[in-house]
């Protein structure tokens, strides 16, 4: 079966006064009908630049994008405008860290749905009210008849964001597309939206890719992962295997770093020392080896090519793969 | 042992709007009646969901915002800014406070090494002097001196920032630190460092932390008490190992529950609250944690359970528990049947 998403070579390019930053360098991968794929990274690894460029929606003038994005075989960054309006929301739809800035403050939650169902499948008012009254009661919110003339201020943190949850399921997407979704939410609530989100991405056969940064909630939601770093996906495969018995020095660091339960208190933790480089170049060595333990001299020189078709793979010329 | 900070009965209502007459129309109950203790050399972690009061107890305890009733005292000595205590500026040089956001808590004019040196000065250090122990601070969090004493706030990164605002409060020489989220903003690998420093320094320095963290698995580890606050309240205090592994507060259980496994592989059933924390504006009367409460029955609606013993220092405020005064009526009433709330 073919992928629902393909991203071959992606390169994205932030021109500023200051010159330009590198911010993904190389990207490939696929997701299946179905799959949930985590992209697993810290802050400034490129996993929401990653994210947000499958549905082009960085700032055109300043962004360089290179490759390929295919959703259902259509090539995203070649599409016209119309062509691309079209597909967002409809194929691919997005739920963002931050419902409050994701909504118009100044229209109902009601409205909003329901203009993007009219926009997407050319039916009245009244019907598209109907389905988004349907949303609001499937993601689970309380007297929805009620909260549909309620505007965004006016519900809690954890209830906006179900409500952008249905916002964006109300045309039945192919593909969704969340960034970092839950960040912002309680620990009580936050369980609470993903377990939410699983359960209609079964309900409604679609594909996922979530960005987040907690290794526990990748866990929670994945089948498989990409863990990134300085704009380089260095390490990919099914959620578990990674995450048990990860190849790649950074994503052992990373999770020796992550405190869990279980922890011997008596001991420092195993930091990582140092910090992710900046990207004002392209980085075609291991940019993980200035923090790496095991790194050698080979690693400073561009590092070879990796068959990213693989089940599994990891982009370190150290890793000892053989343990999978 | 007698503590070595004492807080009782600390309460904070803020009023909200304003009636034709200027009184306020509403009141945020945002600290409701908190007493702890902390002993000398010990981590205690505060932990809750946002809007629970525990960065308000904080700023209560700094005296950043004045509280409406309550005691803090050190060492016994009582301060405040009512009289017959002590003043709040010696205070605040028993206690310092480092903040969540590393770059709004430092002044953008200012280089690191007049940031640091700033506080001494004010207590009387002479300028010198507050400057080379400034220099010996950056060591000691790990900043090489002479690379960042000449620096700005902007020229750091996240975690150079905490470090330097870590430093900043240790320059009076407290006693007591406490940590608002101060490693929450941090990148997992970055906060391992910091965890690590503040570990070290509390050795070096005998300091007394006060840890708040929305984030269990941290406070799990750093922490050697732990208390839980529930809209305003706490609703259960102990040791941490009793604590997180025998949680006595329906809450507490739940909020510990909520945390995603770390180990793949190991499916976890949750149990799944109804609901986001209620409005601090109209806590719920009785038990503030009734309305998505599974065990609640009629007289959590009506009646506040008081704080009883679990077990050696572990308290909680639950009328489940064999302690509580109210326990046999409890035992004996119907379970309240939920309805999803509108």
């Amino acid at each position: 079966m073919n992928p629902v998403v393909e991203v071959k070579n992606l390169n994205v390019t932030f021109k500023g006064e200051e010159g330009s930053i590198f911010a993904v360098n190389n990207v490939s991968f696929d997701l299946a009908a179905g799959e949930t794929l985590a992209l697993l990274g810290e802050s400034g690894c490129g996993k929401s630049v990653t994210l947000k460029s499958l549905m082009r929606l960085h700032p055109m003038h300043k962004t360089q994008i290179e490759g390929q994005v295919l959703v259902e075989g259509q090539d995203v960054l070649k599409m016209k405008p119309k062509a691309l309006s079209a597909m967002r929301g409809k194929t691919v739809s997005m739920v963002f860290q931050e419902p409050m800035l994701a909504f118009d403050p100044v229209f109902t939650v009601g409205d909003q749905i329901a203009e993007s169902v009219m926009r997407h499948e050319r039916i009245g008012y009244k019907e598209a009210r109907q389905r988004a009254l349907e949303m609001l009661d499937r993601v689970r919110i309380p007297s929805a008849a009620k909260r549909l003339d309620a505007y965004p201020h006016e519900m809690s943190g954890g209830m906006r964001q179900r409500a952008m949850i249905a916002l964006a399921l109300a045309c039945k997407p192919r593909v969704l597309l969340a960034d970092e979704p839950t960040t912002a939410l309680d620990a009580t609530v936050q369980i609470q939206v993903l377990l939410l989100l699983k359960e209609l991405q079964r309900e409604l056969g679609m594909s996922m890719i979530f960005v987040t940064h907690d290794v526990g909630v990748a866990i929670e939601v994945a089948d498989r992962t990409a863990v990134m770093y300085a704009g380089r996906i260095i390490e990919q495969g099914p959620v578990q295997e990674v995450l048990s018995r990860p190849w790649h020095p950074y994503t052992q660091g990373l999770l020796g770093a992550t405190v869990h339960p279980g922890m011997d208190r008596n001991q420092a933790l195993p930091a990582i020392p140092g910090a992710p480089p900046q990207l004002i170049r392209r980085i075609d060595e291991c940019a993980f080896a200035p923090r790496c333990a095991q790194a050698s001299s080979r690693c400073l020189s561009p590092l070879p090519g990796v068959n990213t078709l693989a089940p599994r793979w990891t982009r370190c010329i150290h890793a000892d793969v053989s343990q999978a | 042992m007698s503590a070595l900070l004492r807080v009782q009965d600390l309460k904070k209502h803020f009023p909200i709007g304003k009636d034709l007459f200027g009184r306020p129309t509403q009141v945020v109950h945002a600290v409701e009646s908190v007493s702890f203790d902390v002993e000398k050399g010990r981590t205690l972690g505060i932990v809750g969901e946002s809007g629970c009061g525990k960065s308000t107890t904080a700023r209560l305890l700094m005296h950043l915002i004045e509280p409406d009733e309550g005691r803090i005292s050190i060492r016994g000595k009582e301060f405040g800014n009512i009289g017959g205590r002590h003043p709040v500026a010696q205070l605040r040089r028993q206690m310092q406070m480092v903040f969540q956001d590393s770059y709004a808590s430092l002044n953008p004019r200012l280089t690191i090494e007049d940031s640091i040196a700033f506080g001494p000065q004010i207590h009387g250090v002479s300028e010198t002097l507050a400057r080379q122990q400034a220099r010996d601070l950056l060591d000691r969090v790990g900043l090489n001196p002479s690379v960042f004493i000449r620096r700005y706030p902007h020229e750091l990164s996240g975690g150079q920032r905490q470090r330097v605002n870590i430093a900043r409060a240790l320059a009076i020489k407290p006693e007591i630190v406490i940590l608002d989220e101060a490693v929450s903003a941090l990148d997992k690998s970055v906060q391992a460092q910091v965890l690590n420093l503040l570990s070290d320094l509390k050795k070096e320095f005998e300091l007394t932390y006060l840890f708040i963290s929305h984030d269990l698995n941290v406070v799990q580890y750093i922490s050697d008490d732990v208390m839980v606050m529930y809209l305003g309240q706490v609703v259960e205090s102990g040791p941490v190992a009793q604590l997180y592994e025998n949680p006595a507060h329906p809450y507490t259980r739940a909020l510990l529950n909520s945390v995603p496994a770390q180990t793949p592989g190991q499916s976890k059933n949750y149990i799944v609250l109804e609901g986001d924390p209620p409005n601090p504006i109209a806590p719920p009367k009785g038990c503030r944690f009734h309305p998505r409460c599974q065990f609640a029955k009629a007289i959590c609606a009506e009646k506040e359970p008081e704080t009883v013993k679990v077990s050696g220092s572990h308290k909680a405020a639950c009328f489940k528990l064999p302690g509580s005064v109210d326990h046999q009526t409890y035992i004996r009433l119907q379970e309240v049947s939920h309805e999803p709330r509108g």
